[in-house]
């Protein structure tokens, strides 16, 4: 494997870095100057030409997105999601602790690019540490004149707050951050309208993730093409991969977009732990499709993994090894999607309901012959049915695991039989509070 | 008597100073985070009343999100909440043994408060740190590669702190 340069995480591990002369003596900042200099529908087109494909999830082009910010007068919006909740999932919050500047850097060449005048940074409420060193590094981005009033003496204002959320995994569906921010329930909104033409406050807005902007200063600095040749095709730059579960070194790495899953498992994070050998694997957090062994083999890009049948999403990795029963992972999954729904689009708040009383029946040694396409059934009901794709990102993955492991799950309910661990978690989900 | 000291008044100007004239709605949540963290760990019905009060909002709005998201609490809890992880990441690195000795340790359950009040228990979704699964989060701090062993430490430390 080729050695990645470090971009992203250049910074990681020097906390000089945290304050505004460490990051400017690292070379940040200068990517603004370039931005600053240059036409705002330059600045677009460029990060179009490099490929930025969203890292929030649904991989959507951010130049493209950008492209779409309603014209004319009035407030417009930038808001950051940094609402971080996706199982398995770590890279914004350690983007945020380690390097707030690159964030900031980027979020000031968008609003310059789109001419917006106010960002919201919406920090997941139970990242207490992000939310201190960020709204630190933003008290000093305004003293050293890189926010207010004359962004960096262009005599172009803006201003960046930031917002806390308080503990609920659906506020990171943008329209659902957007209705959390105007101060209500985090209910998701019905689209079109698309954010950026109605959003905050009913104002034309872009949501993008934080590591969406914080590779903005990159394509400046390095150019589209230097960018896009780190990645694959119409996927340009590094990307931040998070790998958890049973291999042997867990965490996170900045590779290149070509990177394949299996190097990822085997190379990157020194592969399973002793006397163990994979079973399945999750290639981009809890509601992206499950993978075999035999379907390593691709690469880590948005593209690569939709034709593989599942999803780069957030490009979080979760690793289970021969001893763990799909059965149970999918039973702790179905725990999860239903307590996060926000219960407004009946699909969703009775799909994601009945799949768990289902899985937990089968959990406890008492399935029906029948009990596995009934759940493929509530499956078939909830995709495409609903207000945003929560009900998707439940039913997706069911139906994956359903398929893929179908012995498994009819050996369970005809023996009632308990095979496999889960890492010592009780037959019984743990209750929730 | 208000809960909002001239200190927080203070901090709740300048939160609210956030959001454009008209949208002062949107400072609920910044509010009740710091109602909740001055008034000791969870929020009251006057908590609620004087958040819509000081931003002229229906208390029923305020009621609302105080109820919609976790990170708030109706009822007391301990000086120091143990949110214990739940979800597969952490399962499946043994989150379950971790929470059974959580349990044990502290004799209570999910949304239950020991008797000398010094800590209360609850099993969250995920906290964002699964590569050290499995985690607790205890106030600002999170606790990762938890075993059985360590997370009993961890609160025998804290019980011999004593207070805050
Ligand atoms: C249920 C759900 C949860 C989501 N959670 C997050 C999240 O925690 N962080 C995030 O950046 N995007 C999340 N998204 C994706 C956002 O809706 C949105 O696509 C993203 O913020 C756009 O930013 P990007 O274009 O820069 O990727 C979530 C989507 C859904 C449907
Ligand atoms: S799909 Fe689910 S989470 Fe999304 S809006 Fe509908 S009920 Fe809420
Ligand atoms: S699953 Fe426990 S921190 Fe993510």
């Amino acid at each position: 494997m080729e050695p990645t340069p470090k971009y992203l995480t250049r910074n990681f591990g020097n906390p000089a870095a945290l304050t505004y002369d460490g990051y400017v003596a690292g070379g940040g900042y200068a990517a603004l100057k370039k931005a600053l200099g240059m036409a705002p529908q330059a600045v677009i087109d460029l990060v179009k030409a490099g490929n930025l494909r969203g890292r929030g999830g649904a991989g959507f082009p951010a130049g493209v997105k950008w492209g779409f910010l309603a014209k004319g007068d009035g407030p417009k919006y930038l808001c950051v999601n940094a609402d971080e909740g996706e199982p398995g999932t770590v890279k914004d919050g350690p983007l945020m602790e380690q390097d707030p500047h690159q964030m900031l850097e980027g979020i000031a060449i968008a609003c310059y690019a789109l001419g917006i005048h106010q960002s919201y940074i919406y920090i997941r409420g139970e990242f207490h540490k992000a939310i201190r060193i960020v709204e630190a590094a933003v008290e000093e981005a305004y003293a050293k004149g890189v926010f207010g009033p004359s962004m960096s003496g262009s005599g172009f204002a803006l201003d960046v707050a930031v917002h806390p959320g308080a503990g609920a995994y659906i506020c990171g569906e943008e329209t659902g951050l957007l209705s959390s921010l105007e101060g209500k329930k985090g209910m998701p909104k019905l689209k079109p309208p698309f954010p950026a033409v109605k959003g905050l406050y009913d104002r034309p807005t872009i949501v993008n993730n934080v590591e969406t902007l914080a590779c903005v200063p990159h394509i400046l600095n390095l150019g589209a093409e230097a960018w896009n040749a780190l990645g694959t095709e119409k996927n340009g730059g590094t990307k931040l991969y998070n790998v958890c579960g049973h291999v042997l070194r867990p965490g996170y790495h900045e590779l290149r977009h070509d990177v394949t899953l299996r190097q990822l498992i085997y190379d990157v994070c020194g592969g399973m732990k002793p006397g163990r050998t994979l079973k399945a694997v999750v290639p981009g957090g809890s509601s992206s499709p499950i993978l075999l062994p035999s379907e390593i083999d691709v690469r880590m890009d948005f593209d690569s993994l939709a034709k593989a049948g599942s999803m780069l999403g957030s490009a979080a990795v979760i690793v289970m090894d021969d001893r763990t029963s799909i059965v149970r992972a999918l039973d702790n999954l179905l725990h999860f999607y239903s307590h996060e729904s926000c219960g407004q689009c009946t699909p969703c708040r009775e799909g994601t309901h009945w799949l768990y009383e289902i899985s937990q029946r089968i959990v406890d040694g008492r399935g029906r012959p029948g009990d596995l396409d009934r759940m493929l059934d509530i499956c078939t009901n909830m995709v495409g049915n609903t207000i945003c794709v929560l009900a998707d990102a439940a039913a997706l993955p069911t139906q994956s695991y359903i398929q893929k492991f179908r012995g498994e799950f009819e050996d369970y309910i005809r023996a009632g039989e308990r095979r496999g661990l889960l890492g010592g978690i009780e037959g019984k989900a743990v209750a929730h509070a | 008597m208000s809960p909002i000291t001239p200190e927080l008044k203070a901090r709740f100007e300048k939160i609210v100073a956030r959001y454009p004239k008209g949208q002062e709605q949107s400072a609920v949540i910044p509010l009740l985070h710091a109602l909740q963290e001055s008034g000791g760990g969870h929020l009251t019905t006057e908590h609620q009343q004087a958040v819509a009060d000081f931003l002229g909002v229906p208390m029923s709005k305020v009621h609302e999100v105080t109820t919609f998201y976790t990170m708030f609490s109706l009822k007391p809890r301990g000086r120091h909440h143990i949110s214990v992880c739940r979800t597969l990441p952490c399962a499946l690195c043994g989150c379950g043994d971790v929470a059974k000795a959580v349990r044990e340790r502290l004799g209570v359950g999910p949304g239950e408060v020991t008797a000398d009040g010094m800590f209360s228990y609850e099993e969250v979704e995920c906290l964002a740190q699964c590569h050290l699964g499995p985690v607790f989060q205890i106030g600002d701090t999170v606790y990762g590669d938890l075993t059985a062993d360590k997370a009993k430490a961890v609160i025998d430390g804290l019980a011999k702190q004593g207070g805050r």
